[in-house]
């Protein structure tokens, strides 16, 4: 399959400073794919540069078959929603009719029952809204496009959690009627992690991890019970972590357990729970545990 | 071409800089000229009375074409709007506006004329020498002007989006060092006489033709400055 974001080698330096250092990467036609890291670790750096707003200084970008920058016929097919968009004076109707006018595929269906949804105020100005309301536009607005590639960075400052489980539902109905390429910058990784198909990280610019959501899955499970008992399930294992308080241990170990292992634990009286996709996340974006996490994006790529 | 039309109609949201400012503004300025006339016949019958005050439309322009950039720019790129499409829809928009709000001064200054001056003798759309021709070249002159002032003030809004005040006051800085380098030449060619000559015989024709160069110029320079503009 083609894919319809290509990129290779990409680096964006500004003054003293590397945003996005050789990001190599390719999402496959219809995907939604979280983008993930910390603050200032490029992901806004690189969803503008798909969108063409930014430009890179090294390396290509291809999306949709074409580099995007000055690309009418690529834009048209591209949505930018983020967190900090800024609106000229107009009501909140008008945005969204100005919106439905650049998209081939606009639903003004969509757009309709999202407005209701939201319970945005039509007649109201977007300089006027809050936070949390202009959030929503920015929703409305990336959703209703169906733009063949959706860029979401940090769509839902001061949302609700009732909103944002909106915002999901939505996403994911539309998204199985008409699919498209949808990338999501987030940081409420576990919230989003049943929308994910595919999860990059972006650590300093760089990419240190690539894979698919469910692969990450069970990709660590942290083991805990009696020190001797946890000591003794984890011999041989690789542990990423070990944290001990008394004679109580608890350690992450890396890779997949079976069923023998599972009893083998169950025997040894060790609770076991799958590191969630958050915790995996905040490993491999050079969280307490730098090191394992490296070793993990090394695994990944190698398997 | 559609979403040059497009980004025209997103841009008319704005009708308080491009159709409310400049006419209330213009509406006010003719008020007060005729309360004054009307109350001060102390200027003497038969004598014309020159307002000036038709410069405010051009100044308002101004100031609409830079926020019809700098404003609803980031919006435009956001719904997958190039750079280039923008600006061209914008100036499409800001010729269209030249060109019908000069035949509306053209109109409103033959009513001038047929009114003998709003039975004041006040010449408020009539222009000594720029607006005083036949009414098609008033028209043109209008819509030359018009438009000049729109491609000027859009060339400074880019230079704001792209660099900020200091790129604004640099912009500025430019233009009065341009000014008086040519000045300057002039000055050192000695050659006042000739330069007086070419003013005083150059028709108002001639004068509408450099001013059309001079916006072909600067919608030219704004175009190199905004296709690496990023929000």
């Amino acid at each position: 399959m083609t894919p319809v974001i290509s990129v290779a080698g990409l680096t964006r330096r500004y003054r003293g400073q590397v945003a996005l250092d050789h990001v190599t990467l390719d999402i496959e036609p219809g995907s939604i794919t979280g983008l993930l890291g910390r603050n200032g670790a490029g992901k806004t750096t690189f969803l503008r540069i798909l969108a063409g707003h930014e430009f890179a200084s090294a390396g290509t970008v291809t999306v949709l078959g074409a580099c995007p920058v000055e690309n009418g016929k690529v834009l048209r097919q591209v949505v930018f929603v983020r967190e900090d968009q800024s609106y000229p004076d107009l009501r909140v109707r008008r945005a969204v009719q100005t919106a439905s006018w650049f998209y081939p595929n606009w639903s003004h269906e969509l757009a309709g029952a999202l407005l209701e949804e939201f319970d945005l105020p039509l007649d109201r100005k977007v300089r006027k809204l809050s936070r949390g309301m202009r959030s929503a536009l920015g929703i409305v607005i990336g959703l209703a496009a169906r733009a063949e590639v959706t860029l979401f960075d940090e769509p839902y400052a001061g949302l609700d959690p009732v909103a944002r489980q909106l915002f999901y539902d939505r996403l994911l109905a539309d998204y199985a009627e008409h699919p498209r390429t949808v990338l999501l910058s987030t940081h409420l990784i576990d919230e989003a992690a049943g929308l994910l198909e595919k999860v990059v990280v972006i650590d300093r610019g760089r990419i240190v991890l690539n894979t698919d959501a469910d692969d990450l899955r069970g990709a660590a499970t942290s083991v805990s019970g009696p020190a001797i008992a946890v000591a003794e399930f984890t011999a041989g294992r690789s542990v990423w972590d070990r944290r001990r308080i008394a004679s109580q241990e608890s350690a992450v170990v890396a890779g997949a357990l079976d069923e023998t292992d599972r009893a083998r634990a169950a025997a040894l009286h060790l609770h076991l729970e799958p590191l969630t996709l958050q915790q995996l996340v905040v490993r491999a974006a050079g969280g307490p545990a730098a090191g394992p996490a490296e070793k993990m994006s090394a695994e990944r790529t190698s398997a | 071409m559609s979403t040059w039309i497009s980004i025209a109609g997103y841009q008319l949201t704005n009708r308080l800089g491009f159709v409310i400012l400049p006419w209330a503004i213009l509406a006010l300025d003719f008020v007060i000229n005729l309360v004054i006339f009307t109350d001060s016949p102390a200027a003497g019958h038969g004598q014309p009375r020159y307002a000036g005050a038709l410069a405010s439309i051009y100044v308002i322009l101004i100031i609409t074409g830079a926020v019809s950039i700098s404003v609803p720019l980031p919006f435009a790129l956001a719904l997958g709007v190039s750079r280039r499409s923008f600006y061209a829809g914008t100036a499409l928009l800001a010729l269209a506006v030249a060109a019908v709000y000069g035949l509306a001064l053209t109109v409103l200054q033959l009513i001038e004329r047929g009114t003998g001056g709003w039975g004041l003798n006040l010449h408020f759309f009539r222009v000594p020498y720029l607006l005083s021709g036949p009414w098609y070249l008033s028209w043109l002159t209008s819509f030359v002007g018009l438009a000049l002032m729109l491609a000027w003030g859009m060339w400074f809004g880019i230079v704001y989006r792209r660099w900020n005040l200091a790129g604004l006051l640099t912009f500025i800085a430019i233009q009065v060092l341009a000014l008086t380098a040519v000045l300057l030449i002039i000055g050192g060619a000695h050659d006042w006489h000739g330069v007086a000559h070419f003013f005083t015989t150059l028709t108002v024709g001639g004068l509408t033709g450099l001013l059309a160069a001079l916006t072909v110029a600067l919608l030219a320079g704004a175009y190199t400055t905004v296709r690496r503009l990023t929000v």
